[in-house]
């Protein structure tokens, strides 16, 4: 029994960038019979493999559109890949963009619920945690409110508290602590630390590199959707500041 | 066979792996269809109330159709084709309005398929209830066979299932999809028995649209609640093979179109 939580073995992935994108029926129909390709593949990740321990944290870094996302859609099963495979062990929380899967109809509460439910929690024990998670984000005043009517910031304070205080194995963080004010993001990355001495695991993509270095034990370097380096978070994060300093 | 029993399987499994989940969703979707309404969910009651009203005024002063309990049978008629209606339209929508949800979280696509059947299932119980005021009010006692009410809905609910699957899908990737449904729904309610008799139509008529499974349940909700008869057996055979028809081929097509379902959104 290995005490990897994450396993990625070659995972490769492709979209499909439409030049005129085909939305109707009838341009679907017009497209059989003009059978020029209207869309190219687009290589969003090739051949990707790496393993994430019990315990460990692991940086994500790389330009715009080098695949991070994707990556973290993978992992957390919203893509399927083309090819390759991903073995998870454990719960796991996504927190990409802002939400955790939030509908602005319902309340901050309602929210909480369904977000927990979707993300395989028991309902019971949710209810144990609601109070803190609200407390937690700050919004006591709103926890009855509509979310349509939340602020970014209340929105990531939101959706990191239940990401957190659901407990998972393991955390998948993509940019999100920048949009919390200076105090909040303090607290978000003492949570974070604390998450990790408990043993749990964490996935972070961020664009700054205090918090790569802050949080992670290894990192990977991602260009193009190749995976340029992957080790000592250290040792990637000099090759990537030389690189992003010869792309100038 | 073995194929209906591998979509049965896997449905029953999905639903009871993760009810917690779809009942969720159900709730949601009722909380959102009726936010903002002061009357909320008694809207379910009122609109078809108002219908019948509608067509008990056009279709016993204007062209004199003379059926026996003509109230019972135009509500029978429009209870059961409500809940088709409601389901299939809720379904339309529910994995385009779920796009957030769905790039953010992984949940199997055919949740808001499901759950949305599920809620007009729910409004179904709603309007039966008010069916059996009416009968009250009428003094119309029901026949026993009433109770085969239960099997003759479960029939549509696998129908509407076959049919919200692969809509949900379709209406992310072709936007088309909710027009052209919506000619096919207003379409449906004057091809259906609803405010006439099956047999009141031209023979070779009758012939063609003996095939909708659509016919057959509303037909065969009139004979249980109205006449204490049992639906004949051609009815139930018609039923039961459009019915599965729609259930596979419904969800080999969603099948293949939720793959890149979140990619397309």
């Amino acid at each position: 029994m290995s005490d990897n939580v994450i396993k990625v073995t070659n995972i490769s992935k492709k979209f499909r960038l439409y030049h005129e994108k085909r939305t109707t029926f009838f341009e679907a129909l017009s497209g059989i019979l003009d059978r020029k390709q209207y869309f190219e593949d687009l290589h969003v990740l090739n051949e990707i493999s790496f393993e994430l321990k019990k315990g460990e944290a692991l940086g994500i870094l790389g330009r715009n559109g080098s695949g991070k996302t994707t990556l973290l859609r993978i992992l957390s099963k919203i893509y399927k890949p083309d090819s390759g495979s991903v073995e998870i062990n454990g719960t796991l929380v996504p927190l990409l963009a802002l939400g955790l899967g939030f509908h602005p109809e319902l309340t901050a509460i309602a929210n909480i619920y369904q977000s927990s439910i979707l993300l395989g929690f028991d309902k019971k024990e949710i209810s144990t945690h609601v109070d803190a998670i609200i407390k937690f984000a700050e919004l006591e005043k709103f926890a009855d409110t509509k979310i349509k009517n939340f602020s970014q910031g209340m929105l990531m304070r939101l959706a990191f508290s239940t990401a957190v205080q659901v407990n998972p194995d393991i955390l998948l963080l993509d940019e999100v602590v920048a949009v919390g004010d200076m105090n909040f993001q303090k607290k978000c990355f003492a949570t974070i630390q604390d998450f990790k001495k408990r043993g749990k695991s964490i996935v972070l993509v961020s664009h700054s590199i205090n918090d790569i270095e802050s949080v992670c034990d290894r990192a990977i370097f991602l260009n193009k959707g190749n995976m340029v380096k992957i080790g000592p978070t250290k040792e990637v994060v000099s090759e990537y500041q030389n690189f992003m300093k010869s792309q100038k | 066979m073995k194929l209906i029993r591998k979509i049965m399987n896997h449905i029953v499994d999905e639903m009871w792996k993760l009810r917690r989940i779809l009942f969720n969703f159900a709730i949601t979707d009722l909380k959102i269809k009726y936010r903002n309404s002061i009357l909320g969910i008694l809207w379910s009651i009122i609109e078809p109330l108002l219908l019948l009203g509608v067509l008990f005024f056009v279709f016993s002063t204007m062209f004199k159709i003379e059926i026996p309990n003509f109230p019972i049978y135009l509500l029978t008629g429009i209870i059961t084709w409500n809940f088709f209606k409601n389901g299939t339209s809720l379904a339309l929508n529910s994995l385009s309005n779920r796009s957030p949800i769905l790039t953010q979280i992984y949940f199997p696509r055919s949740f808001p398929a499901i759950s949305s059947t599920i809620t007009a299932s729910i409004l179904l119980i709603t309007e039966l209830v008010v069916l059996g005021i009416f009968m009250v009010i009428l003094g119309f006692i029901p026949p026993n066979t009433i109770i085969l009410l239960i099997p003759i809905f479960l029939l549509g609910f696998l129908l509407i299932l076959g049919i919200s699957l692969p809509l949900s899908v379709l209406n992310v990737k072709y936007k088309d999809a909710e027009f052209i449904w919506t000619v096919v729904l207003s379409a449906g309610f004057f091809l259906t028995p609803i405010f006439y008799r099956f047999d009141m139509l031209p023979e070779h008529v009758q012939s063609i649209l003996q095939f909708s499974p659509m016919v057959q349940l509303v037909t065969m909700t009139q004979h249980v609640v109205l006449y204490g008869t049992l639906p004949s057996t051609n009815s139930i055979l018609y039923a039961i093979g459009t019915t599965s028809v729609i259930l596979i081929i419904g969800y080999l097509i969603f099948r293949k179109l939720q793959l890149r379902i979140v990619e397309e959104m």
